[in-house]
């Protein structure tokens, strides 16, 4: 991962220089500051080769010279598209899509002299989060084919303002690593037991961490997450996390996010076929959603009262793993014909929330969950399926998906589906069939959130199609995306601490 | 359909009594169901036995149209096999008792054309005690076109496909024509001449021919039509790329989207819409035969655009491509809505409750989602995202029609549809519902029995009657 740093704008002598620039309004590309005199340096040479190869500053344009002049080894040119148009997301898509033009070097820098501080950390950031990297398998790697990236200096105008802005930005950076490094690491590491070791990390950055295990969780009678873990031979664990804030005024009402941690679903006795099961590893994304969350708001110590809560199951088949046909009864008292044991994410939140709720009180609550094959049917991989209780509530995550980039969709809610879940043996089967599958799943959830003594504002996160990508995107390597820390801080910084 | 009339006065002695709540009960009916502990809660229905035996039906505080509807149809649920009966609704408002027989009259509806024997009675003349019969019989007259042209489409829809070939179809509309609707029949040549490439290879496995369908309605005043454009499979086998046989006879209906539109402009001619409206319905049948299309052939359709073809069971989207550009490029339409039993996914994605709803046009797709609330038939907004359409990139023609089999078992292929569409429409505002899920219920639903549900044809009709009845502004707007 390279070291990120901001100085003061002088033109390097050598090495590779990065140019972000923007698309003119009229063409040609306004040449300002370092840019400007790197191009001087070499006699005009930049500004007429990158017209020639086309380079005309659109957004996801970039282009490489290779010694181009005035000393450089190397320039490369990214496109920022309109002024006009600059967000801080489009300019991390930027910052992100110089990393593969950078493979080879060890240090860059990157003018960005002309641009204001804010977006020259936004650049920085999306590089950060592109140049992120998950090899601790690798043991024979070829030295040739390992990145070298060592430092990112950043020019700007105001270091200063440029390194305020960064900070938060980096707090949030570290949370979606940690997300992409637990959702990345194989289901024989990341058990629930060392899952539940590695939240206690957190307590460095100030959370608190409450660790559950079996006996716990069976004295609350959490019977729908405990059937789930029956038949694996690593103990379950539920990991509560507390970030406190708020300043005093504010204390009290947190809010409330929850996460599926299946580190491995086999299907259980209701078994997966072979093809993509080793997929299943991803199924705890919500809960490393959480974990990730958890750090970036501590490691950004913002302003807000947060709990994490995070159940972490294994789900097996085996002599003594749930069977098609039970019933349980989960924390709330209602209980649970599981007519599939494929069908376990649900379980496992079924009792976080109501226990949420109980302790906690929350202002909102929202799930996190790799939970079901049909929003991938339904939205594909651009949106993650919104289901909500409260539209001012969905507005609200909406607008922040919007502005990070991580895609929402609202999905549907209703009676209609609800009837899907009528069990003839107990208060309802744990799923509806396979049309509306991801909304029966939602109005399964929807049961264990309790509205009875007054509202309570829940949302429910679908990321079966969103947790893992099978292509790079611009701040995103190939694998583990961290989908919904950036969305959830957003929300949290755009709600409480404005 | 049932016959309804209106009349002052008594029961006729020995017929069934229906007492919609929402009025004030007289003395024997509040203590009949006092005893029998029935609230009148929205949606239940109390079955009295006796002479006359009484039904009486729950509303809910303060009902909307379609809870008068749904209140008509739970009684018509319960009298379905008495052929006659009678509702008193002296102290209910016209549009309510409307609205209450429009209910009856869906729920009523039957399919028994193909019952040989042991057919059984059916509801088929309601009479209503009413206040004032002149106002409740306009009130029924206006509301009764929708329900026409929706029980319309229901029979078009159950008919099997040996009794409803293309041939067949395309005679079904002609029928319109004594209604005042143009109706204009395309042959296979006349396709080929006009280059509907995609449409006839479609239908070209079949030993009957596919059809295009123009109906026109011409309203009242002078501008572009609103323009509904059908999907027509009159049975879908799949065609080379083969349906699994689990649940093929349903294919029967893959013509719900053409059987919606031309309800909807049957209803619209039988209440004399004043807008111009056009259908546009693409009827086919996808069958295997030597000379079906094939994966990887590459069409040129209608508007010059060449088709990639990687799935034959892909076919709704290839011939709605031909008729969404014919409604836009060719009859220059100021809206066009298209209906099709398009796609598995969107059943998997909203399950039979909700029709998918996609499109270009944010002020469309608002008065559609609206006129469906009222209505009952339910949408919901579906995205169309740039990875779907980038999934469509084909590397030998200008688009493919869909992901390939091989790509992964989980694709958003409702969202590749409406992708796919978007390049045929073009420009003009437009929507698209797939009604995959919707199209038939298996068990009887609120507002119908089990079987063909003709969704779409009151929404249409709503939306028509809410947003399109006045002429458009010219261009540029008034000096």
């Amino acid at each position: 991962m390279p070291d990120i740093a901001f100085a003061k704008p002088a033109l390097p002598r050598s090495g590779t220089l990065v140019l972000p620039l923007h698309e003119a309004d009229t063409p040609p590309i306004a040449w300002t500051g370092l840019a400007a005199e790197a191009d001087a340096a070499a006699g005009g040479a930049l500004s007429r080769a990158l017209e020639a190869a086309g380079f005309k500053g659109r957004k996801g344009q970039s282009t490489t010279l290779w010694m181009p002049g005035g000393g450089l080894a190397k320039v490369v040119a990214i496109g920022l598209g309109k002024a006009a148009d600059l967000t801080p997301h489009a300019a991390e898509a930027a910052g992100g899509a110089m990393i593969p033009a950078l493979a080879k070097d060890r240090e860059a820098t990157i003018a960005a002299d002309a641009l204001p501080p804010a977006i020259a950390a936004s650049l920085a950031m999306g590089a950060l989060l592109r140049a992120w990297r998950f090899d601790r398998y690798r043991t024979k790697e070829k030295e040739e084919d390992k990145p070298k990236l060592e430092r990112l200096a950043f020019a700007t105008a105001d270091t200063t303002a440029a390194k305020q802005a960064f900070a938060p930005l980096r707090a949030v950076a570290d949370g979606v690593f940690l997300t992409r490094e637990l959702v990345s690491e194989p289901p024989n590491v990341l058990h629930p037991v060392e899952f539940a070791d590695r939240c206690k990390a957190l307590e460095k950055l100030g959370v608190e961490v409450e660790i559950l295990g079996p006996k716990e969780m069976k004295r609350l009678g959490f019977g729908a997450l405990l059937g789930v873990s029956m038949g694996s031979a690593v103990e379950p664990r539920m990991v509560v996390m507390q970030w406190k804030g708020a300043p005093k005024a504010r204390r009290g009402k947190p809010f409330a996010f929850i996460g599926k941690g299946v580190t491995f679903d086999t299907g259980g006795i209701s078994i997966k076929p072979a093809g993509g099961m080793e997929d299943m590893k991803w199924d705890m994304a919500g809960a490393g959603t959480v974990v990730g969350l958890m750090a970036a708001l501590a490691g950004r110590k913002a302003k807000a009262d947060v709990v994490g809560i995070v159940g972490l199951v294994e789900n097996m088949p085996s002599g003594t793993a749930q069977r098609p046909g039970d019933v349980v009864k989960s924390y709330s008292g209602q209980t649970i014909e599981v007519i599939n044991t494929d069908a376990e994410g649900r379980l496992v939140l079924a009792d976080l929330l109501w226990y949420c709720q109980e302790r906690f009180a929350p202002r909102c609550m929202i799930d996190l969950a790799t939970l079901t094959g049909a929003i991938i049917v339904a939205l594909g991989h651009e949106h993650a399926g919104l289901f909500a209780n409260d539209d001012d509530l969905a507005q609200r995550i909406l607008a922040a998906a919007k502005l990070t980039g991580e895609g929402a969709w609202r999905m549907p809610l209703g009676e209609a589906y609800d009837k899907a879940l009528r069990s003839e043996i107990a208060d309802m089967k744990n799923v509806g069939g396979r049309p509306g599958g991801a909304v029966t799943a939602a109005q399964f959830i929807q049961r264990f959130v309790n509205t009875k003594d007054g509202p309570m504002p829940w949302a429910h996160l679908d990321i079966a199609g969103t947790a893992w990508t099978s292509k790079d995107h611009p701040t995103i390597p190939k694998g583990a995306t961290a989908y919904g820390v950036r969305l959830l801080d957003r929300l949290v910084a755009d709600w409480d601490e404005a | 359909m049932l016959k309804l009339c209106f009349r002052r006065g008594d029961p006729t002695p020995g017929l069934p009594v229906i007492w919609p709540s929402g009025q004030d009960w007289p003395a024997e009916i509040t203590a009949l169901a006092q005893a029998a502990g029935f609230g009148a809660e929205a949606g239940r229905v109390l079955d009295a036995p006796g002479l006359p035996r009484r039904v009486l039906v729950g509303l809910p505080a303060s009902p909307l149209r379609l809870d008068w509807e749904k209140a008509g149809a739970a009684a018509a649920a319960v009298l379905a096999e008495a052929p006659l009966a009678m509702v008193a609704a002296p102290g209910l408002a016209p549009d309510s008792v409307a609205a209450f027989a429009a209910g009856m009259a869906l729920r009523a509806w039957r399919f028994d054309r193909h019952r040989t024997r042991d057919r059984k009675p059916a509801l088929a003349r309601v009479t209503c005690l009413v206040a004032d019969p002149a106002a409740c019989r306009a009130a029924w007259e206006a509301a009764a076109p929708a329900i026409r042209g929706c029980l319309f489409a229901r029979d078009l829809v159950s008919e099997p496909a040996n009794h409803l070939t293309t041939r067949r179809f395309a005679a079904r509309l002609e029928d319109l024509a004594e209604f005042g609707i143009q109706v204009d029949i395309w042959g296979r040549k006349r396709l080929e001449k006009a280059g509907f490439g995609a449409l006839l290879a479609v239908g070209r496995g079949a030993a009957e021919p596919p059809r295009l369908a123009v109906l026109r309605w011409p309203g009242r005043f002078d501008a572009p039509p609103i323009a509904l454009v059908g999907k027509g499979l009159v049975f879908d086998t799949g065609g080379i790329s083969i349906k699994g046989a689990q649940g093929m006879e349903a294919m029967r209906a893959d013509m719900a989207g053409a059987a919606a539109c031309a309800g909807a402009i049957l209803a619209l001619a039988l209440r004399n819409c004043p807008a111009p409206v056009v259908a546009v319905l693409a009827i086919a049948e996808n069958a295997t035969g030597a000379d079906s299309y094939r994966p990887g052939d590459v069409l040129r359709t209608a508007s010059g655009r060449t088709v990639e073809v990687v799935d034959t069971d892909a076919e709704g989207r290839l011939v709605l491509a031909d008729a969404l550009h014919h409604a836009t490029a060719t009859l220059g339409a100021r809206v066009v809505v298209d209906l099709a039993t398009l796609t598995g996914a969107i059943v998997t994605a909203l399950g039979p409750h909700r029709a998918g709803l996609f499109g270009n046009d944010a002020a469309l797709l608002a008065a559609l989602a609206a006129s469906g609330e009222e209505t009952g038939e339910h949408l919901w907004p579906m995205p169309i995202g740039a990875r779907h359409r980038t999934d469509l990139h084909s590397d030998i023609a200008d688009i493919r029609q869909c992901m390939p089999a091989g790509a992964g078992r989980l694709q958003p292929d409702a969202s590749h549809a409406a992708a796919f569409l978007a390049e045929f429409a073009g420009p003009t505002p437009w929507a698209h519902l797939d009604i995959a899920g919707v199209d038939t219920q298996d068990k009887p639903h609120d507002l119908g029995p089990a079987g063909a549900t003709g969704f779409g044809v009151r929404l249409l009709d709503r939306l028509l009657s809410a947003q399109y009845e006045e002429p458009p502004e010219p261009a540029g707007g008034r000096p």
